[in-house]
């Protein structure tokens, strides 16, 4: 049911190339080239509206550039059928930034869904991962209780133990710390960086915690408008000279 | 790995456009695109259905139905609906009746074939017709802002991500729901309908029920008009109603939308079904 990688060797696992979008003739994405190589994570940065999260849903094949291609585990995701498309998302897992929990389902079954999906596990056994993840993100014994009646920041994490519960090779993160407090967005980094060291995982990352992604992330690319000002390693970013990317790394503003 | 900057968009600009050659032209361009825009919508709103109503016999043909969402949407469309359904229907009969029987006073003085001819026209056209603009209303509004509200919530991407097809998982239960419920209602609506008829007959018009209960009229072709236009608006609401809601976009304002554009395209397709079933009805059947 999972699609082969076609993958290369030493091609990157995401690669999008000159990547535009319009909305009502105004491009809000403009030229978008940007590869993330397999096992590496990308922290992808950038103020409110400069297109972070209209760039992960392109790559994850949920809205279609108007110009450009984009590769995952070596498919064009444009080329790919809907059959194709369905099988290769069995190896992605995205937490996205408005939680996007089914309202018609409880916290377990939400959870539950992707393992549900991919077949092949037995309620048992389900039932002991979905209570785990619970467990890891600090959250026992909620899995009767439905959507609505979570905090937003409980929403998240279960949003978050959706993502990641089939441990897929790859992940995308949107604003993953979002709303939590500093002890449990902690928790999610160190998850998050657990995931990272095991190996394997590539992901992107958006998030405006930047001390948070400094533990996380191989590399950085920053967006503002709707262009890629920035792509690079830590060290480069480290020592970026474009003024925005600066404030943004360091946290201070023009005053 | 180095700190890059992309290249500037190519975007077409006030200075590519050519210059205007006059107000003629102006006119012919805004005709064309007044009459032209509405034709595209149209065109890709009803390519839309057929695409949504296709996939949704895909899914229904592979056997991938959730029974258990069946049964709830069984609920929510049917058992849900009875009584409204029974009060429209109910108050509209007594209406007709009185107001054919207050014409046939004036023409002709006879009122014996009240009860048999009101029972064909109910048959023919009232019972589906009415059921099915009231289901649009009420079943067709809720399918799109719930699937809307999921649209603008991004649990329909979650879907997606999932290998989930949203055609699947919600608009499959809902089509086979909103068909067999509909059979049902229009059933309970002839009953109600015309039971509300003749005691309207009775108090207003002195008819005895056992004159005006009289199937004299009804052949088995009325029977089959009223059943084939049950079944196409029961499975055109939800396939219409489902593509609206999946064509929400934007956020509350967009549910909002969706929700009215739902009753249009839901009423505009009961009327127009109504229209080429009745047609087909007078070809085939020589009513």
């Amino acid at each position: 049911m999972v699609l082969e990688s076609k993958l290369r060797p030493g091609e990157a696992m995401i690669r999008v190339e000159g990547v535009t979008k319009f909305y009502f003739g105004e491009p809000v994405l403009r030229d978008i080239n940007l590869e993330v190589p397999a096992g590496s994570n990308l922290g992808l940065i950038g103020p409110g509206g400069s297109g972070k999260s209209l760039l992960l849903k392109i790559v994850a094949g949920l809205v279609e550039p108007d110009r450009g291609r984009v590769f995952v585990d070596g498919h064009d995701i444009q080329a790919l059928s809907i059959t194709d498309l369905a099988a290769l998302r069995f190896k992605i897992g995205m937490l996205f930034q408005n939680y996007a929990l089914f309202d018609f389902m409880n916290v377990s079954e939400n959870i539950a869904f992707p393992l549900r999906q991919a077949g092949g596990f037995e309620e048992d056994a389900i039932q002991k991962r979905v209570k785990e993840q619970l467990e890891l993100v600090g959250l026992p014994g909620i899995g009767h209780q439905y959507a609505n009646e979570l905090s937003g920041g409980m929403k998240k994490r279960v949003s978050f133990c959706r993502a990641v519960i089939t441990e897929p090779p790859i992940l995308f993160y949107d604003d993953p710390t979002a709303g939590l407090d500093p002890v449990t967005s902690s928790k999610i980094f160190i998850h998050l960086r657990r995931m990272q060291q095991r190996g394997g995982t590539t992901a992107i990352t958006i998030t405006h915690d930047i001390e948070g992604l400094k533990d996380i992330c191989d590399a950085f690319a920053m967006m503002e408008r709707g262009r890629l000002i920035f792509h690079g390693s830590r060290d480069a970013i480290e020592d970026c000279e474009i003024k925005l990317v600066r404030q943004f790394w360091e946290g201070v503003s023009d005053d | 790995m180095s700190a890059v900057a992309s290249s500037e968009p190519t975007t077409p600009t006030d200075a590519d456009e050519e210059p205007s050659t006059g107000g003629a032209r102006a006119l012919v361009e805004g005709l064309l695109f007044g009459v032209g825009d509405p034709i595209v919508y149209i065109g890709q709103t009803l390519r839309g259905f057929a695409d949504v109503f296709r996939r949704t016999l895909i899914f229904i043909l592979q056997g991938k139905i959730r029974w258990g969402e069946v049964v709830q949407q069984c609920h929510e469309i049917g058992n849900r609906s009875v009584i409204f359904i029974m009060f429209t229907l109910g108050f509209l009969g007594m209406i007709l009746v009185f107001q054919a029987g207050f014409q046939a006073q004036r023409i002709t003085g006879d009122l014996r074939p009240l009860g048999g001819l009101f029972l064909q026209v109910l048959l023919r056209e009232f019972a589906p017709t009415i059921t099915a603009l009231m289901i649009a209303t009420r079943v067709g509004t809720g399918i799109a802002a719930e699937i809307g509200s999921m649209v603008v919530t991004e649990q329909v991407d979650a879907m997606r991500m999932n290998a989930a097809p949203p055609v699947q998982y919600l608009i499959v239960p809902r089509f086979i729901a909103g068909t067999a419920m509909m059979i049902a209602l229009v059933a309970i609506a002839i009953v109600v309908c015309f039971i509300a008829g003749m005691f309207t007959a009775l108090y207003g018009f002195n008819v005895n029920p056992r004159t005006f209960v009289n199937f004299s009229f009804v052949t088995y072709a009325d029977l089959m008009i009223c059943m084939s236009k049950a079944l196409a608006y029961g499975m055109a609401i939800p396939i219409v109603a489902g593509h609206t809601g999946l064509a929400t976009h934007g956020g509350s304002a967009g549910v909002g939308w969706a929700t009215t554009q739902s009753v249009v395209n839901c009423s505009l397709t009961v009327v127009v079904l109504d229209f080429l079933l009745s047609g087909l009805s007078y070809v085939f059947l020589s009513m």
